[in-house]
């Protein structure tokens, strides 16, 4: 009864229109397309926003870095190696204090998301190039 | 090339950005998928609803875990959950509509006198056997599509439908029930 049932039941299948596998392809394709265009633009424009706010924060940083003497800190290393040698633990220390860590981080932030904006739209871009 | 490709290979070679592995996906489950939606929806939405089963799986082929379970399970079951949404959009009778009596049987039918030769020798006729499907409950319906249409055993039907084995088997047992009921005493 089982393999007579399975055989009537095949017999009883319905055939699709030919071109509804095609077409549901067609479907899939254009919504990854628009998917795609979507996420280009969205990882551009957070590029270009990233890369806007750089700019600004970079200068502020350098700002920062010769407000807090880290260059005058950084130049002794070139002029006097010998008391940097002698008193090398409170050179660091002087040294590190001047960084301007918040300003630093922020740069580090910005230039990330820069870079994976950048990726992620060329991989979107591609994708799109690769449906069309 | 990627026809001989069994499921797994095809998602593995999508996921690593070959488009075209996953429209051979779409060409080989098109007519198994369009035949369960068939019997629930009808003709005329089957095309839409297959077309949105096609695009759940393409939009969460990557949340496959080929570990867990088969493909093709994998995909009847949201096929069946498309369809779930469908009818209930639509104030449509559900699959889970009949579930008030569901104690189980044991033991896979074994009787062959369930469907005696009489009653399989009408559902030789194609149509005669879908026109008495449709008059089949869906929850005992989808059992038997999956069953002898999709050659799925009961633990893999049971994956689909969230219910135990031997749930499913007393499903499938009241379901050839049924089938003989309305072969022997109805003309269609």
């Amino acid at each position: 009864m089982e393999q007579k049932l399975q055989k009537l039941f095949k017999q009883a299948k319905y055939q699709p229109e030919s071109r509804l596998s095609g077409d549901i392809w067609r479907v899939i394709n254009i919504r990854d397309r628009k998917i795609s265009i979507i996420k280009s633009w969205s990882y551009g424009f957070a590029g270009l926003l990233s890369f806007a706010f750089l700019i600004p924060t970079i200068n502020s940083l350098i700002e920062q870095f010769s407000q807090s003497g880290f260059y005058q800190y950084l130049s002794l290393v070139f002029s006097d190696l010998g008391s940097i040698s002698l008193y090398w633990k409170e050179f660091m220390s002087s040294l590190v204090e001047a960084i301007p860590v918040t300003s630093l981080m922020l740069t580090f932030l910005l230039f990330f998301i820069l870079l994976v904006s950048f990726k992620r739209a060329v991989f979107s871009y591609r994708s799109q190039l690769l449906t069309a | 090339m990627y026809m001989d490709f069994s499921d797994e290979d095809l998602i593995k070679e999508y996921l690593e950005g070959n488009q075209d592995s996953f429209k051979i996906l779409i060409d080989r489950y098109t007519t198994s998928l369009y035949n369960f939606i068939f019997r629930f929806v009808g003709k005329d939405n089957t095309p839409d609803v297959i077309q949105d089963v096609f695009i759940k799986i393409w939009k969460n082929i990557n949340k496959f875990d080929i570990s867990k379970s088969h493909f093709k399970t994998w995909i009847f079951t949201i096929a069946r959950n498309t369809v779930t949404d469908y009818l209930r959009k639509r104030k449509m009778i559900l699959f889970s509509s009949l579930d008030k009596d569901e104690e189980s049987f044991e033991d896979n039918i074994k009787d062959e006198s369930l469907l005696p030769d009489e009653a399989l020798s009408k559902i030789e006729d194609n149509e005669y056997l879908n026109k008495t499907l449709d008059q089949i409950p869906p929850k005992y319906k989808e059992v038997l599509v999956l069953h002898y249409q999709e050659d799925m055993t009961f633990a893999q039907i049971g994956e689909i439908l969230n219910k135990p084995t031997n749930t499913v088997k007393s499903y499938h047992y009241r379901a050839i029930l049924l089938l003989r009921e309305l072969i022997l005493h109805q003309d269609l």
